[in-house]
């Protein structure tokens, strides 16, 4: 092969025709074939040598034939310079087109490049949009407030509500405000309009429709005392329920429907634009506020959500003075307001904006996710400016030419400004659509429960900001190349010849590319942190133990109908347990009148003498009414005593269960074996049948109840068929069921088993147990995911920006390497050479974004569980998967030096 | 040889229109063309060696075939060759000229079949 190679070459350089070193090697190959086909043939090597060289004579004596010339692309004709301004921009706006489409490629990235930040920041600011800056559509007019209760500093079980005493002591004669009123969520059971079904109420006093000043199409809406005990049932429908579940009929008003087995008189229809508090209501109830202190002495607390219209004038914090007043003047709630608040007093009022307050939870996420969209917006255009750099310098050549043929500065810069216009509109035109793909998904996305989420849409505002940010990046990319335009220098482009000179790596362009490169590095780092602290707290929020064991467990809550007495609830509840033992695959089932996540259950306050001496405290805990097999069904760990029994029945000694966290407050802090057999004395579980001392029989791990990061709070169990009549009015029922595989299979078994026992029965709220965990924890997975899809977006905009830069540099700095090469510098010196400038724009890039992330992770702390915000792990792993992206990055370029025959570059070159 | 300039005309067009075609089947080196050249016409056409690789460097400055080096495992790297789609869309149009060309030579020329 050699040798024919060298027959070739010099046949060639003897006819004064040196062949290229790729036409030698084509043809060298081509005579070997030919000398091994012969010799295969039978010839021998003389008679083989012979026809070879005939072959190579017959080439020698047309070596001009022999000389391919590279083809290359049709070159785009820049236009003439002597127009007027409007016909000169369109020949340049042509001209623009024109290079894009000669180049498909290098337009395609940019644009996309463009296209992935602008879409990252007007889906976030759609969402900013619609959740934080749009009305809520029912806040019609200023100075709708919501009123919020704290005592002790501690808001009430559900939080964001008021008490009843509160609203009451405000409500008469307010000088701040025009008015007061409640309004609480619910679902009722509609009967009689086809097959039962849950509809989502909201009961709301009276006065609430004329705060909102909503007027209905149809009918009224409450007067003043609708909704007191003992006052005919009235009920207003949405429009929505009004079109399909009543076929519009006019004369709806004035009828009456079945909720929960009684009935209502509807008195008025809401039009179709009413929305309180959240499109899911589908009927409103009028509901009346109980005075604290009931008939024979009873105290009466209960807890709802309360909104208010300021006087004009007046400021939130003078109507907060006043309802902190006013609160005081209330009758004193006792231990009801102990349960509810965990603290007595002192009570303090809080006034905010209702829009303000419907969103409190989700701003600072928003805000910060914006941010995240924000830097990966920059990161992107870093890029474009970079790739318009590279572009431009590649083009160093034409708009050398340009300028010395007469084309002034300005109008160059106005070509490459109209060239990245082109491309910044058509990036932004993109990113826009890649938001409106988004929004189809966004429903699904979104945690359930996610405030405002019905406002967000593509509206005016949004268009703005994406025209906006359109401008930011046609400049941005333009920027760059412009400045380099200034400094064109025809002498030096036209010496050095088009392929780059051994300079033009350097200099203050390549030191802006540099920096650009390490703030995309340093970008990166910060959301890759950002991206691994949530992600690692959100997989220690689903691998955390809750004390019980969501696997496999299906929950509904059994509403049964109106008209049940005592008797045939019990009865109908053992009767549905049975059943419910005896399908296959059913392990355990149980009632209760609460599980974790659910914010259904009641809570307890009563004065308890120390079992152990220590004298009296005020106990608070939750309480659930439980049938025996409920810490089966829900796997919660018995770590001393017994469960709940059978054997724990009305009128035997009342039994209590309580977990750790009781032992450890009221109890003394005893070892849990020496809880067993505590007395609680006579007043811990008021309700039951038995009058002597309820007993402690077992005590449990603690149970998560809400949220994974919540504190622990001390819970009793008690046999729910130890209870009266009185004490389980109004307590829900839910059944919880252990399945033996997935329990979304039971749930046909489970609603057939209801059915059986009253057709009457329409299950609520029927889910797995995993499932309200999952949603429990849907905000901070919405979260995780999309810092960690910003994180990603930006490594791989980074990881384009360095192989960009560095194989840029390489290619314009080949003659300075090819010559280090030529003098002796070793291959690895030479690659060593070519990356070390974006080595060190790695580095720093990376140890600034660490020290960044460092400065800013304390605002992710709120977000976090079960990982601190210094995460070492986080701080460690993100960045060394980042270099480890810059290195990929690299590799082809530097490769590329690598196996770069020195020679040849000079060649070229020279 | 003697070659009239029609002849040399004729023969050009129908290398490159060999060449061509078959490229169309599959990427070959420039000794595989020569070779399957030689044996599909059995003999016929032998262009010699001499002008294959100008023609190739014409169709590929043309733009209708490109040549790329492709290393396979186990030998050495080749030059091989490929129809771009403008050279797909020569190769159509040339074969109807052909065909429409050798119809009209049949008929004026009165060559037929015995």
């Amino acid at each position: 092969m050699r040798s024919f190679s060298a027959r070739i070459r010099s046949a060639f350089t003897a006819a004064g025709h040196p062949l290229d070193e790729d036409v030698v090697e084509e043809l060298a190959q081509h005579a070997e074939s030919a000398y091994e086909s012969s010799r295969a043939e039978g010839h021998g090597d003389a008679e083989a040598n012979l026809a070879v060289e005939t072959l190579i004579r017959g080439w020698v004596a047309d070596p001009s034939a022999l000389r391919r010339q590279v083809r290359r692309a049709p070159a785009v004709v820049p236009p003439a310079a002597s127009r007027g301004f409007a016909a000169g921009s369109l020949a340049d706006a042509t001209y623009a087109w024109r290079l894009l489409r000669s180049r498909p490629g290098h337009g395609v990235v940019t644009i996309l490049t463009i296209a992935l930040g602008v879409g990252a920041v007007t889906t976030l600011f759609s969402v900013a949009n619609g959740v934080l800056l749009r009305p809520l559509p029912w806040a019609s007019g200023d100075g709708l407030v919501q009123i919020v209760e704290s005592r002790g500093g501690r808001e009430g079980r559900v939080p964001g509500t008021v008490m009843n005493g509160t609203f009451l002591a405000w409500s008469e004669s307010p000088q701040t405000i025009e008015g007061l009123a409640a309004w609480r969520a619910g679902t009722v059971t509609l009967t009689g309009a086809g097959d039962a079904t849950r509809v989502p109420v909201t009961s709301v006093t009276p006065a609430m429709f004329d705060l909102l000043r909503a007027q209905p199409i149809r009918g009224r809406t409450f007067a003043a005392g609708e909704g007191r005990q003992g006052q005919p049932g009235v009920a207003i429908l949405s429009h929505g329920m009004w079109q399909r579940q009543f076929g519009s009929r006019e004369d709806i008003v004035g009828q009456s429907i079945a909720l929960d087995g009684a009935s209502y008189t509807v008195v008025g229809i809401m039009p179709a634009g009413f929305v309180f508090p959240t499109g899911e209501t589908q009927l409103w109830l009028p509901t009346e506020l109980p005075p604290v202190d009931g008939p024979g002495g009873v105290k009466r607390g209960t807890i709802i959500r309360a909104i208010a219209r300021l006087k004009p004038g007046v400021t939130t914090a003078q109507a907060a003075a006043e309802g902190t007043a006013r609160a005081t003047t209330a009758p004193d709630a006792g231990p009801v307001g102990m349960a509810l608040f965990g603290a007595a007093s002192p009570i303090q009022i809080a006034v905010t904006d209702v829009n303000e307050a419907a969103t409190a939870e989700v701003r600072p996420a928003i805000i910060i996710l914006l941010i995240a969209s924000v830097l990966l917006f920059a990161s992107a255009i870093g890029n474009v400016a970079n790739m318009q750099v590279a572009r431009a310098t590649v083009r160093q050549r034409e708009l050398t030419i340009r300028a010395a043929l007469g084309a002034g500065i300005g109008r160059l810069s106005r070509q490459l400004l109209i060239e990245n216009t082109l491309i910044g509109v058509s990036g932004a035109v993109l990113g826009l659509g890649l938001t409106i793909a988004l929004h189809r998904v966004l429903p699904s996305i979104l945690p359930a429960g996610f405030p405002r989420a019905d406002a967000i849409a593509i509206d005016g505002r949004v268009l703005i900001v994406a025209v906006v940010l359109s401008v930011i990046a046609s400049l941005a990319a333009g920027v760059l190349p412009m400045l380099f335009a200034r400094r064109l220098d025809l002498a030096r482009a036209m010496s050095e010849g088009s392929l780059g000179s051994a300079g033009a790596g350097r200099g203050r362009l390549a030191t802006a590319r540099l920096l650009i490169a390490g703030s995309q590095v340093a970008v990166t780092s910060v959301l890759i942190i950002g991206g691994m602290l949530l992600t690692r707290s959100f997989m220690a929020t689903m691998t955390a133990d809750r004390g019980y064991d969501p696997t496999n467990v299906l929950t509904a809550t059994v509403p049964f109908p109106g008209g049940y007495s005592f008797e045939r609830r019990q009865q109908a509840r053992a009767r549905i347990v049975a059943r419910l033992k005896s399908r296959p695959g059913i392990t355990h089932a149980a009632f209760s009148t609460g599980v974790p996540l659910m914010s259904a259950g009641g809570y307890t306050s009563f004065t308890l003498r120390s079992p152990f001496g220590s004298g009296e405290v005020q106990a608070e805990s939750i309480r659930r009414l439980v049938t025996p097999d409920y810490f089966g069904a829900l796997g919660v760990r018995i770590r001393a005593g017994r469960p709940i029994a059978g054997t724990d029945v009305a009128g035997s000694a009342t039994a209590v269960v309580v977990n750790r966290s009781f032992v450890r407050k009221y109890l003394d802090d005893v070892p849990i074996e020496r809880a067993i057999g505590a007395s609680l004395g006579s007043h811990a579980v008021s309700g039951t049948a038995y009058s002597g001392d309820a007993t402690v029989v077992g005590v449990t791990d603690d149970l998560r109840q809400d949220a994974i990061d919540a504190p622990d709070q001390p819970e009793m169990f008690v046999a729910l068929a130890q209870m009266t009549e009185a004490s389980q009015q109004g307590a829900s029922s839910i059944v919880v069921v252990r399945t033996a595989g997935d329990p979304a299979a039971y749930v046909e078994t489970l609603r057939t088993v209801m059915r059986e026992e009253d057709p009457g029965i329409a299950l609520d709220a029927v889910m797995s147990m995993d499932q309200r965990v999952g949603q429990s924890v849907s905000r901070p997975k919405v979260y995780a995911v999309l810092l960690a899809g910003f994180a990603l977006a930006a490594l791989l905009i980074a990881g384009a920006g360095l192989y960009g830069v560095l194989s840029h540099g390489v290619a314009q700095r080949s003659r300075e390497l090819a010559v280090r090469s030529a003098l002796g510098a070793s291959r690895p010196a030479v690659v060593a050479v070519a990356l070390k400038q974006v080595s060190i724009a790695m580095i720093l890039g990376v140890a600034t974004g660490i020290a960044l992330s460092m400065a800013l992770a304390s605002n992710l702390a709120p977000f976090l569980y079960g990982v601190p915000a210094g995460d070492w792990i986080s701080f460690a792993a993100g960045p060394a998967f980042l270099l480890a992206a810059g290195v990929l990055a690299c590799a082809a370029p530097a490769r590329r030096v690598a196996q770069t025959d020195p020679i040849q570059v000079l060649r070229e070159g020279g | 040889m003697g070659m009239t300039s029609l002849e040399r005309e004729l023969k050009r067009g129908s290398a490159e229109l060999l060449i061509l075609a078959l490229l169309e089947e599959q990427e070959r080196h420039g000794y595989q063309i020569g070779q399957l050249i030689a044996e599909r016409s059995d003999g016929a056409i032998t262009f010699h060696a001499t002008s294959l690789y100008p023609t190739l460097y014409r169709l590929e400055h043309k733009g209708l075939i490109e040549g790329r080096w492709v290393e396979k495992p186990g030998t050495r790297r080749r030059r091989y060759y490929r129809l771009t789609p403008g050279g797909r869309g020569v190769l159509a149009k040339q074969r109807s000229v052909w065909e429409t060309f050798s119809a009209a030579l049949t008929r004026v020329a009165g060559v037929r079949h015995a």
